[in-house]
């Protein structure tokens, strides 16, 4: 019998919805199995249709996007009533995404740069007429509402996707795996001796050999092994969108203290080295990092 | 009726974002206001400050994920403008191969996926049954048509940017990773059925516009002013100028992107969180421009290549010059996919598409403030960074395709709600019988 299945989208950019129909001819072998109940991007039935079905009653939940409007949250929850397994697809749903970033300013900062002092605008005001207002921080999901599997990656791919799909349509667990995207990359490593980082449009790029060992920052070392090493293998280094392996419990935190070991270079010049550490080391993870919440706490008692 | 009536539609399905809707009716059932709104924002504008300018074509693609190269590239294209470099020609073929295999896939999504269910389904049938999924169970030839054409743009995209949802390869001053001949050779292979399957999509989208002729050119037609890159008055995606065209078809602005900020204003609604871009000098809502396929057909005087400008000709003997029908928009679209497949087998035969010169290895960031413009699938996007002497983004300002075309759905959407509403048009409007019963 086919399971049913709830596709919904928290904010996001899509990515992950594009990944799956980028299955193309596969997708002939899994539509079969799926009976799609919600999927706002492909099928036409809306919030309160998903509202109305009993609770439960999905077999298969997969929420892409996290929580930055108020929308978000009720969409989340409602999914996770309707769900028998809630999927965190994609790295927005399993650690806030790149829009956790925002974290490093309150609200009223975001809201004024884009709608009251953007060069462009005219008419400057804040909209929130029939609008659902905004959340206060971006976080994980899985801090909002437990989850039964994490999928991450931005967006996680076509395979990734589909594997997690079957394991689950034919009731097998779905688990991380603890390796890293250096344990899928084809270039060549050597013993590591970096007195100096280089930015991607600096120098010339050797293609065969491993990217940090050439001084480019590539995150490999601390990222989840599941994409493939698609940026490392055409000569991009890996910003880390996947997030960590399972056992590691803060990105930035384990590439901040790696990088100490790795490179021969004090403190002072890695500091200097990286003036954006929170850009550079939590990319799409900051909403889920110790620091984006400290940082609240401290935002909320007014430091 | 004895009491005003608001109709909501939460979500707007088939749509890339969240965008939802309300229909207000007064006691007498007239039409008194629609309402698009755009519920979610994630403040990119904000969070790019104090980045690595490079990064932005890491970050931005993350607005999207159906059209992330075009963000990839308007975003690297505004930081070389800063720093004032200029990436080796190779690098330039590369990056316009890359923006087609995305118009491509996407205008093919947006096409099949999006657009194909309500025409191919028909408007009255069940919502649960018009959708791709069951275009692909009850036409599978025409799903399986669909799904090689979306895969071969999105092959492509991963081919050159190293991956097709958001691309990595692009950095200030060219392109971080050579074509290979290897990858080169199999999709100039690919190309061959592409096209011919490019052709036949071609002939669905003349079907289904002869079948609804009437709704095509009665429903939702609106007088906007339009927006679009042209070269030399050729229609262009990656680099050129803007043409502002008015709702009589006359073109009244022709300018570099850099100057956006004289002809582009972002008017904010109450009620939606995507801005309504227009036609600055003329006010708002009198400027109300469009962007995306139709907007850059109007602007354009031809297409770049000869099989789309044949197809151009047939569109615009048919329906002139400028073109206000909103469906349209999917005669255009395919026309564009025409221009795409072309631009790509062009650019595959260069023998510089395989060049290993790719990538400058002196580029210096500095203090300054570039523009990077390009064609998305969606319409016209602008990328303007502000970058410090050591090359970090001290402010940005994106203006997003999409955007251009909000307030001009609102409007296409008041006249379609007056016509329904008001006047049942679509009771005696000639539809076909829907070739999936």
């Amino acid at each position: 019998m086919a399971k049913r299945i709830a596709l919904a989208q928290l904010s996001s950019c899509w990515g992950c919805d594009q990944a799956l129909v980028d299955l193309h001819l596969k997708l002939l072998d899994v539509l079969p199995e799926l009976d799609i109940v919600y999927w706002p991007a492909v099928v036409d039935f809306k919030m309160k249709d998903l509202e109305a079905l009993p609770k439960g009653s999905i077999h298969i939940g997969m929420v892409e996007g996290s929580c930055r409007t108020n929308e978000d949250v009720h969409l989340l929850k409602v999914m996770r009533e309707k769900s028998k397994i809630l999927v965190a697809w994609g790295s927005c749903s399993a650690y806030g995404g790149v829009q956790g970033l925002g974290n490093q300013w309150s609200l009223k900062e975001l809201l004024d740069r884009k709608f009251m002092e953007a060069d462009t605008i005219t008419d400057p005001r804040i909209p929130d007429k029939y609008l659902p207002g905004f959340t206060e921080v971006v976080q994980a999901n899985p801090d909002i509402v437990p989850f039964e599997v994490a999928l991450p990656g931005c967006p996680p791919t076509s395979d990734n996707t589909l594997e997690a799909l079957s394991a689950l349509i034919s009731g097998s667990p779905y688990d991380l795996p603890d390796k890293t995207v250096c344990d899928q990359c084809p270039k060549v490593r050597e013993d590591k001796h970096i007195t100096e980082f280089h930015r991607t449009h600096e120098g010339k790029i050797d293609p065969e050999k491993c990217l940090l060992d050439q001084g480019y920052l590539c995150l490999g070392f601390a990222t989840i092994g599941l994409c493939g090493a698609q940026c490392p293998t055409v000569n991009t280094p890996c910003k880390g969108c996947f997030g960590p392996p399972p056992s590691i419990k803060d990105h930035g935190a384990k590439i901040i203290s790696a990088l100490g070991a790795i490179a021969d270079m004090d403190p002072e010049e890695l500091k200097e080295a990286f003036p954006d550490p929170i850009g550079s080391f939590y990319f799409t993870d900051y909403g889920a990092s110790y620091l984006s919440k400290i940082k609240e706490k401290q935002r909320r008692s007014g430091k | 009726m004895t009491d005003e009536r608001v109709i909501r539609i939460e979500p707007v399905t088939r749509l890339e974002g969240h965008g939802e809707l309300t229909i207000e009716l007064t006691k007498t059932g007239k039409v008194k206001d629609v309402k698009f709104h755009v519920s979610s924002t994630r403040f990119f504008e904000k969070f790019l400050e104090n980045r690595f300018a490079e990064e932005a074509a890491r970050i931005a693609p993350r607005i999207c994920g159906i059209c992330p190269e075009p963000h990839h590239l308007a975003a690297v294209k505004a930081v070389e403008a800063a720093w004032k470099v200029t990436p080796p020609p190779a690098a330039t073929k590369l990056r316009r191969l890359l923006i087609n295999a995305k118009q491509y896939s996407s205008h093919a999504l947006h096409f099949f996926a999006l657009a194909a269910p309500d025409f191919l389904v028909g408007p009255f049938a069940e919502p649960a049954a018009r959708n791709v999924v069951n275009v692909i169970k009850s036409l599978p030839d025409v799903g399986k048509m669909a799904l090689k054409v979306m895969e071969f743009g999105q092959d492509l995209a991963a081919a050159v940017g190293g991956k097709a949802i958001h691309p990595v390869t692009a950095t200030p001053g060219g392109m971080l990773n050579p074509f290979s001949e290897e990858k080169r050779d199999e999709f100039l292979e690919r190309i061959v059925e592409t096209k011919e399957r490019t052709l036949k999509t071609v002939d669905l989208a003349k079907k289904v516009v002869q079948d609804y002729w009437e709704p095509v050119t009665q429903l939702a037609v609106v007088d906007t002013y339009y927006l679009g890159l042209h070269d030399k008055g050729k229609l262009e995606i990656y680099d050129g100028n803007l043409r502002v065209m008015d709702p009589k078809g006359k073109i009244v602005e022709d300018f570099n992107p850099r100057d956006y900020k004289k002809y582009y204003g972002e008017y904010v609604p109450e009620h939606s969180y995507a801005t309504h871009i227009y036609y600055k000098p003329v006010g708002y809502p009198k400027g109300i421009w469009r962007a995306n396929s139709l907007a850059r057909i109007n602007v354009a005087d031809k297409m770049a290549t000869p099989i789309a400008q044949e197809a151009l000709k047939e569109m615009r003997d048919a329906l002139g010059r400028p073109i206000h029908a909103t469906f349209a928009y999917h005669w255009a679209r395919i026309i564009e996919l025409v221009q795409a497949i072309e631009e790509m087998e062009d650019l595959l035969k260069d023998p510089d598409i395989v060049s290993t010169d790719v990538k400058l290895s002196d580029v210096e960031p500095r203090k300054g403030e570039g523009v990077g413009c390009v064609e998305a699938p969606r319409g016209t996007l602008i990328h303007n960074y502000w970058t410090d002497e050591k090359g970090m983004i001290t402010k940005a300002n994106l203006v997003v395709a999409t955007n251009n075309n909000i307030a001009g759905i609102e409007k296409s959407l008041v006249e379609a709600a007056k016509q329904i509403f008001e006047k049942k048009a679509h009771e005696g409007m000639k539809l076909p019988d829907p070739m999936i019963k």
